[in-house]
């Protein structure tokens, strides 16, 4: 791998060194794709994560998810900007930008239209995301910028295989935002709440839960979440752009494709696989071939089983 | 004294007119039963006092209170229990998880009395108490309607409304659901209880009104509508 300027962000893979050329090479190079594939996939397990959250409380598809991504990776951009790199307080900083842009696409995309043919809360999210988009693409500027290094690059090697500790901060952070999320949903009663108003809203309203709030906080988490996710990809790609939510939001979606869009296990399962099949399928490609690998594990998913590979309704961590 | 009072009730779906002039009273300690065929218009009575559907007219008083447009959940708050027909219940959460769902209705229940609620609950319906940690979904229809009835309980309501709680059920379930209803009467409740099988309702009924195609046509006490002609033809299968 040469280094030098990419015309895309995607086109970059993330940390390269040397590798001996042969079979060894060859083998070298495909085992430090697939992790960092499975670092990658950590990052679209966690988008797809807040993804089928908001999917599965709302009840309702979402289109502003990458947008929400963005927002996040932009909040911690600046947050990084003001603290001197502080990761801590960048997590929280893009974890509460998400959450109130959350806020905001629930008034405006879901509220009014929980009683409104599904097609309408789809036509909002598509045109509240455009809005967004366009809207930071005049605040933050059209033009890709460069992310900071929060992380050391420091490299961990194992034999021929090579971990950056950047990959390790970012799977551990996903570890953790991942059990948290199940500690929510499994052990207070605000997861009781969530997942009741995932499964079943007339029967929440009849024992006395309030729908509307519960809906509109679980947006907000799930948006949270990808929030994270947007900070994660931006310091892992060491670039951040206005427009960068669009193919994010697709993935995240994507990957909730495999639990049926609102089971949290399959989703972050979804994202694992995209990452890892992006990844391994560049090694036998090239690097622009990556979102082909992404959007064909979709279709692929869409033709062998388009209800996805759960059959209960209702979220689930 | 009327815990709840149905004046004028009327909705429609669509050009179809699922309730036209509904007028009902519920006195607090009383078993109030609603009796009618299918489309009758008895799960739209219920469903428009929890104001799950829109009302084209009429209003609703509960506890003195005009919560004719008040949004549902406030409605459970104040007391006002609504047990779904079928299975509405949480197929997903354990049998625990729908139990403590039951009691969100009711903020000021302490963990003691939600206990005190369980343990209500499992003793009426000791078969709830084998399968706490299986999921509603994989509970048999009889299982699960008791877990509905139970899950109604748990928010310690003054009012509850059962809807079909026979439906699907094997005869001799049937018996132990009404046995149940009158043990709950017992507990100090007031219950609005709509069915099909008017015989049973009838029987244990304080007062019945018998719902035809959206009207009251009849009501009465329990006692006497069970001797009513009409009623016995259309109804009893005399």
């Amino acid at each position: 791998m040469k280094e030098g300027s990419y015309a895309n962000m995607w086109d970059t893979p993330p940390s390269y060194s040397l590798y001996e050329t042969g079979e060894a090479g060859r083998m070298d190079y495909f085992l430090n794709q697939l992790i960092n594939g499975i670092c990658q996939g950590a990052i679209y397990a966690l988008m797809a994560i807040g993804y089928s959250v908001v999917v599965g409380v709302v009840g309702m598809v979402t289109f502003t998810h990458g947008e929400v991504i963005m927002i996040g990776a932009f909040a911690a951009y600046y947050m990084f900007f003001l603290s001197g790199n502080q990761i801590i307080l960048g997590l929280i900083v893009s974890f509460a930008a998400s959450w109130v842009l959350g806020y905001f696409v629930y008034k405006v995309c879901y509220e009014r239209f929980f009683n409104a043919p599904r097609h309408v809360s789809l036509l909002t999210t598509i045109g509240f995301s455009m809005l967004i988009k366009n809207l930071s693409q005049i605040i933050f500027g059209p033009n890709q910028k460069p992310m900071l290094d929060v992380v050391e690059a420091n490299f961990f090697r194992i034999g021929a295989v090579q971990i950056s500790e950047l990959q390790i901060v970012i799977i551990i952070t996903v570890i953790i935002m991942a059990t948290l999320l199940s500690l929510i949903f499994n052990k207070t009663k605000f997861g009781i709440r969530l997942k009741a108003v995932s499964q079943d809203k007339t029967a929440s309203y009849m024992v006395g839960i309030n729908v509307k709030r519960v809906a509109m906080l679980g947006n907000c988490l799930g948006c949270g979440l990808g929030g994270i996710a947007g900070l994660l990809l931006a310091v892992y790609y060491q670039t951040i752009q206005a427009t960068m939510g669009g193919p994010l939001g697709m993935k995240a979606f994507a990957s909730s494709v495999l639990g049926g869009l609102t089971d949290v296990r399959f989703s972050a399962l979804g994202g694992l696989c995209i990452g890892i099949i992006e990844n391994l399928g560049i090694t036998v490609t090239t690097a622009s071939f990556r979102d082909m690998f992404a959007f064909g594990f979709l279709i692929l998913v869409l033709i062998i089983r388009p209800q996805g590979f759960v059959s209960k309704k209702g979220a689930k961590v | 004294m009327a815990m709840l009072k149905i004046e004028n009730l009327k909705v429609n779906y669509g050009y179809i007119s699922a309730l036209r002039d509904v007028s009902i009273e519920v006195d607090t300690g009383e078993i109030v039963t609603l009796i009618g065929g299918n489309g009758a218009g008895k799960t739209t009575t219920l469903m428009a006092i929890s104001n799950l559907v829109n009302k084209a007219d009429g209003t609703v008083l509960f506890k003195d209170r005009d919560v004719s447009y008040m949004s549902p959940d406030k409605i459970v708050q104040m007391g006002l229990s609504h047990v779904p027909e079928g299975r509405k219940i949480f197929p997903a959460l354990s049998v625990y998880e729908n139990l403590i769902a039951g009691t969100m209705g009711n903020p000021s229940l302490s963990k003691q009395r939600i206990e005190e609620l369980l343990d209500f609950s499992f003793e009426l319906f000791p078969r709830l108490k084998e399968r706490t940690k299986q999921h509603g979904g994989s509970l048999s229809g009889g299982e699960q309607q008791m877990l509905a009835i139970a899950r109604g309980l748990m928010m310690d309501p003054s009012l509850i409304m059962l809807d079909e709680p026979s439906l699907g059920l094997a005869p001799i379930l049937v018996e132990e659901i009404f046995e149940m209803i009158v043990e709950i009467r017992k507990a100090g409740k007031t219950i609005l209880l709509i069915e099909q099988n008017a015989a049973m309702a009838l029987a244990i009924a304080d007062r019945g009104y018998v719902l035809e195609t959206g009207d009251v046509v009849l009501h009465g006490t329990g006692k006497d509508l069970l001797v009513d002609p009409a009623v016995m033809k259309a109804y009893l299968g005399y």
